[in-house]
């Protein structure tokens, strides 16, 4: 069985077990911004990646139970749909954050000037 | 040239070595108005800035060339500016093409683009060229607006501009966005062909346009 596994397949069990691993690590020692959603979110992830990399027919036998069968493509098709959305809210919420952190920037620089004229009219 | 509140902007990132000879050149041309913004510079842009006696706002942090530049046109709107001027600080522009620029806007222009395109004695490499020409086809597509040089950093603002412009983008796009609020407020604007230094210092400044920062300034214009 472990013959018939290709290059890629051990690249998705390697790479799968790897992230598992490492999201867990980071959650028990507490690292900042780990939280059980997004722990949980990975397991769900690489874990459906590593079960699909050794049983690639699971996939199937998966649709069939949920009475999908051949819809199988339509499922990974809304998938995709809902990643591309949320990247896509992850864009606007940066560009949003670095607007937000050049007007900090900006005030900051036009009041430490405004302070230091008003100053030397002092003087 | 009658008496009004002229500013002259200078966004500047690590400039220290050439901005003390680029203020200095403004000021023999006849503009003391000078407002330097050090874009969270590592050097001693501040520093030589200050000794030059000009204003100087410092950002702490670096966050972009167009974000210098609209910081300088916030300040100088606060100080009453009748006219602004922005120009790089890496010494690549000829302070004695601003007065020609005052005189356009004297004329009724609202906006003055600087363009080294229409000027034959600017020996700009073949790279830069083929880029620009790009940015420009892409600024057209986007914006429907032909300039012959959407990406050039020297300008002239009048008040109605100053007022009117409403600028969200931090970056060399920037440029590309003036041009977006050109078309969207039907400021009246005209090109000037610009004399451009290429020296062995300006060219060798790897924060300015790279080919990497140039798709990146594709995307933000197409996108935005």
């Amino acid at each position: 069985m472990i013959l018939d596994i290709s290059i890629v397949r051990w690249f998705l069990i390697i790479l799968s077990v790897i992230m598992i691993f490492d999201r867990s690590l980071k959650f028990m020692r507490k690292e900042l911004g780990q939280t059980l959603f997004k722990l949980i979110s990975s397991i769900l992830i690489w874990g459906v990646v590593l079960v699909i990399s050794i049983y690639p027919d699971f996939a199937y036998f998966f649709a069939k139970k949920l009475g999908m069968g051949e819809n199988l493509n339509t499922l990974i098709f809304f998938g995709f749909v809902i990643v591309f959305t949320l990247i896509f809210k992850i864009f606007s919420v940066v560009e949003r954050i670095e607007m937000q952190i050049t007007e900090i920037v900006r005030a900051i620089a036009i009041r430490e000037v405004s302070k230091k004229n008003k100053k030397n009219l002092r003087l | 040239m009658r008496k009004r509140n002229i500013y002259i902007v200078i966004p500047a990132y690590n400039e220290g070595k050439i901005i003390y000879k680029v203020i200095s050149d403004i000021k023999k041309n006849g503009f003391k108005d000078i407002v330097v913004v050090d874009d969270g510079s590592t050097d001693d842009t501040e520093k030589v800035s200050l000794k030059a006696k000009v204003n100087v706002l410092r950002h702490f942090i670096n966050r972009g060339k167009g974000a210098a530049v609209k910081t300088g046109l916030e300040f100088v709107k606060f100080e009453n500016a009748d006219i602004a001027v922005t120009m790089d600080g890496d010494g690549q522009h000829n302070a004695e093409d601003i007065k020609r620029m005052i005189r356009k806007i004297d004329e009724g222009y609202d906006i003055v683009l600087g363009s080294r395109f229409f000027n034959k004695k600017n020996k700009m490499p073949l790279f830069n060229r083929l880029a620009n020409y790009l940015a420009n086809i892409i600024v057209f597509i986007t914006y429907n607006l032909w300039v012959s040089d959407s990406q050039s950093g020297f300008r002239a603002y009048n008040r109605l501009a100053l007022k009117k412009l409403n600028t969200k983008l931090d970056r060399y796009e920037f440029d590309s966005e003036i041009i977006k609020e050109i078309a969207r407020h039907k400021l009246k604007y005209c090109e000037i062909p610009i004399d451009v230094f290429y020296t062995k210092y300006s060219t060798s400044k790897i924060h300015k346009q790279s080919f990497k920062n140039g798709i990146k300034t594709l995307i933000k214009i197409i996108t935005s």
